[in-house]
C-alpha cells in the first residue's frame, strides 16, 4: 500500500562536503585544519566516541549534569514534602512517634532523589543530543554506526571545492559533495 | 591493550553480536515453548489461588510470609548484579564489564519485573495492588511513610525505574548499529524506534556519555540502598533472627553474590550456544568467578557473625532460634544455604576451577539454589519460632501452589530473556569496540 503524497515527507535538502575517514589520526588532521581554516560548525559521525576528536572540536563537559542535580534537589525535596504533608494533612500519632519523625521519611526523600535524578538525567540527554531524532542534520550513512568517520562540513559553491580537497588531503577514502 | 582476540576489529564485532538477532533457530523454539508452558502452569497455580484465597499457598500460622516473600527477596537480589556490573564497575573502570553488562543489564530489569510480582501475589488480592501506589484513600489518610514495606515501594520502583532508564540508554548506540544492518522491515521499525534516531554524531555522544556517568553515579548509591530497603523489612521488626543492625551489609553482599552467580549461568550458555567466545572470554569469566568468591567470604563472614552475636549477645531467644536453625525443624535448609554460599564457593580459590566453564555452570546454581534457601532460611525460621512457645510445633510445609508459581516465576524471567536475546543486542557493540586499540594510521 502506497501513502498518500502528502504524508510523504519531502526528501531533506543538504549543503556541504561529508568526507569518510577510516583512521582516527586522519580525521583529527581534518578536523583541526578545517576549525583553522573557519569552519566552526562541523559535525563528526563515529561508531565510538574517541578523544582525540573531542579534543580537535573542543566540546566542553555535557550539560546534562546540572540536569540531573536539578532533578535529585527536586526529588529530595519532593520527598521529604510528600511525607510531611501526609502526616500534617491527617496528624495521628502512629506508635508514640513524632508526627514529623524525619529519620524514616529519609529512605523516602533518598530515593525519591534518586528516582528523578534519573528521570531528569534521561530527559536531559534526550533534549540536549536532540533525540529522538527524526531527520539528521547531514546525510547519514549506515558505516558510521560500524567502523568509518564521518566529517560534516556545511558549506556551498567555491568553498565545497576547496573542502573537499581539504578533506581529501588528510586521507579522507571518500568525499561526497551536496551542493 | 586490547583484552581481546587481536583479530577482532569493528567490523566483526558489528557480525558477530548482531548476528545473534537472526531469526531463532529449532532449538530457541523448543527452549521457548517448554518455558512457555511452565509459565502455564504457574499460571493455573495463581489463578487457583486468586480464586479459592490464600489458604492454597502453605502459610500456617505464624508462619504467614514464606515462599512469596522468599521468591521476591531472591529476585531483587538477582537484580542486583546488573547495576552492580554497569554502574560501579563503570565508576571503578574495570573495563571487563563491557564485554558483560548488558546481559546483567538485561537481567536486572527482568529480575525486578519478577521480583515486583511476589509482594502483589501475597498480599492474596492482587487486583488491589495498586493500594501500594502513595496515595490518599477517600478518607485522606495516605499510607505510613514510616513502615518499611511502604519504603520497599519506593525502592523497588525505584530501581525499576532507574535500571530500565539505564539498560534503554545503553542499547541507542547498539540499536542504531542494528537498524543500519537490518534486513527485515518490522525489526528495522523496531530498532529505529529503539535508537530514537541516533546517528553518532559528537553532540550525541557528548551526551549519552555525559548522563551515562551520572546515571552510573545514581544508580550505584541506590543499588546499595534497595536491598538494604529489603533487609529492613526484616530488621526493623523485633523477631529473633531478624532484628539485627547486620542486615543490609549483608543483604547486599548476598544480592551481588547471587546476581553475580546467575550471570555466570546465563554467559556460559550465551557464549557457547552464539559461538562468542572471543567476546566473552574466559578472562572475563574468571573475573566475574573472582567477584562471586569475594562476596561470598563477605555472606560467610556475615553468617558467622550472626552466630557469634547470638551466642555473645545478651538474647537468650536469638541464641535458641539459632540453635534451631541448624539443628531444628529445618535444618537441612541451613546447611543447604551454608554449604552452597560458604563452603562449596571455596573451590573458586583455585585458578583452574576458575576458568572450566562446566565446573563454574554447576557451581553458580549450586550458588543460586543456596541463596534461595538462604532467604527460606531468613524468612521462615525466623517466623516459625516465635517468643511465645504455643505455636513451635507448628511448621510450614510448601504447597503445590507455590511451588508452581515459584517455578512459573523462573519462567516469567526467562521468557523476557530468551526474547531479549533474540530481540535486542546482548553485548554492547559500542563499548566492546572501545576495548580496540584506536584506528590510527600512524601507529604509535
Amino acid at each position: 500500500m502506497k501513502l498518500p503524497a502528502f504524508l510523504i515527507p519531502p526528501k531533506p535538502v543538504y549543503h556541504g562536503v561529508m568526507g569518510v575517514f577510516t583512521y582516527v589520526d586522519d580525521a583529527t588532521g581534518a578536523v583541526t585544519a578545517l576549525r583553522g581554516s573557519g569552519h566552526r560548525n562541523l559535525s563528526i559521525f563515529s561508531p565510538v566516541p574517541f578523544h582525540d576528536l573531542e579534543k580537535a572540536i573542543e566540546q566542553g563537559p555535557s550539560l546534562v549534569r546540572w540536569v540531573t542535580f536539578v532533578g535529585g534537589v527536586t526529588g529530595i525535596t519532593g520527598g521529604f514534602a510528600l511525607c510531611i504533608y501526609s502526616v500534617m494533612s491527617w496528624p495521628l500519632v502512629v506508635g508514640g512517634k513524632e508526627l514529623i519523625s524525619l529519620p524514616p521519611f529519609v529512605v523516602i526523600g533518598y530515593e525519591s532523589m534518586i528516582l528523578l535524578a534519573g528521570i531528569f538525567n534521561l530527559l536531559g540527554m534526550l533534549a540536549l543530543g536532540r533525540l529522538p531524532q527524526v531527520k539528521s542534520k547531514a546525510p547519514y550513512d549506515p558505516r558510521f554506526s560500524e567502523d568509518k568517520i564521518g566529517i560534516w562540513v556545511p558549506c556551498a559553491g567555491t568553498e565545497a571545492t576547496r573542502v573537499e580537497q581539504m578533506l581529501r588531503g588528510h586521507g579522507a577514502e571518500e568525499v561526497q559533495v551536496y551542493a | 591493550m586490547s583484552e581481546h582476540d587481536p583479530k577482532l576489529t569493528y567490523k566483526s564485532i558489528n557480525a558477530d553480536v548482531l548476528r545473534m538477532l537472526e531469526a531463532p533457530g529449532p532449538v530457541w523454539y523448543a527452549v521457548f515453548a517448554f518455558d512457555l508452558l511452565v509459565l502455564l502452569i504457574g499460571g493455573i497455580a495463581l489463578r487457583n489461588q486468586i480464586v479459592l484465597g490464600l489458604g492454597n499457598a502453605g502459610y500456617t500460622r505464624p508462619v504467614m510470609w514464606a515462599a512469596y516473600i522468599t521468591n521476591f527477596v531472591f529476585w531483587v537480589g538477582i537484580a542486583h548484579c546488573g547495576t552492580l556490573v554497569s554502574a560501579i564497575l563503570f565508576l571503578f573502570r574495570s573495563h571487563f564489564r563491557r564485554a558483560v553488562y548488558r546481559v546483567a543489564e538485561a537481567m536486572t530489569v527482568f529480575g525486578v519485573l519478577t521480583a515486583g510480582l511476589f509482594p502483589i501475589l501475597h498480599t492474596g488480592r492482587p487486583w488491589f495492588g495498586y493500594w501500594l501506589v502513595p496515595y490518599p484513600n477517600q478518607r485522606q489518610i495516605w499510607p505510613n511513610f514510616r513502615s518499611p514495606l511502604e519504603w520497599d515501594v519506593f525502592a523497588v520502583t525505584t530501581y525499576l525505574t532507574v535500571s530500565s532508564i539505564f539498560f534503554i540508554v545503553g542499547i541507542i548506540p547498539d540499536a542504531a548499529a542494528a537498524r543500519d544492518r537490518e534486513t527485515n522491515k518490522l525489526k528495522k521499525i523496531l530498532y529505529t524506534v529503539a535508537s530514537f534516531g541516533w546517528t553518532g554524531g559528537n553532540n550525541q555522544w557528548k551526551h549519552f556519555y555525559g548522563a551515562y556517568l551520572y546515571f552510573a553515579a545514581i544508580a550505584t548509591p541506590l543499588v546499595l540502598s534497595v536491598h538494604s530497603v529489603v533487609s529492613w523489612d526484616f530488621a526493623m521488626a523485633q523477631n529473633p533472627g531478624w532484628h539485627s543492625t547486620i542486615f543490609a551489609p549483608y543483604f547486599v553482599a548476598g544480592a551481588i553474590f547471587s546476581g553475580v552467580a546467575l550471570v555466570i549461568n546465563l554467559l556460559v550458555v550465551i557464549r557457547k550456544a552464539f559461538k562468542l567466545e572471543h567476546i566473552v572470554t574466559i578472562d572475563h569469566m574468571e573475573k566475574l568467578s573472582k567477584l562471586v568468591l569475594l562476596t561470598s567470604t563477605i555472606v560467610g563472614y556475615s553468617y558467622l557473625t550472626e552466630f557469634f552475636c547470638a551466642w555473645y549477645g545478651p538474647s537468650k531467644y536469638e541464641r535458641d532460634l539459632f540453635v534451631q536453625r541448624f539443628f531444628g525443624h529445618f535444618w537441612w535448609a541451613s546447611w543447604i544455604m551454608f554449604s552452597c554460599n560458604v563452603i562449596f564457593p571455596l573451590v573458586l580459590w583455585f585458578k583452574p576451577i576458575r576458568r572450566n566453564m562446566t565446573v563454574l555452570f554447576v557451581l553458580m546454581l549450586f550458588v543460586n539454589v543456596g541463596m534461595w534457601f538462604e532467604r527460606f532460611v531468613i524468612i521462615v525460621t525466623s517466623l516459625a519460632r516465635p517468643f511465645e512457645p504455643y505455636s513451635w510445633g507448628v511448621n510450614y510445609k510448601m504447597s503445590w501452589t507455590e511451588a508452581a508459581i515459584t517455578a512459573g516465576a523462573f519462567a516469567w524471567f526467562f521468557m523476557f530473556f530468551l526474547l531479549f536475546v533474540k530481540l535486542l543486542p546482548a553485548f554492547s557493540v559500542a563499548e566492546i569496540k572501545e576495548t580496540l586499540p584506536v584506528p590510527k594510521r600512524v601507529k604509535t
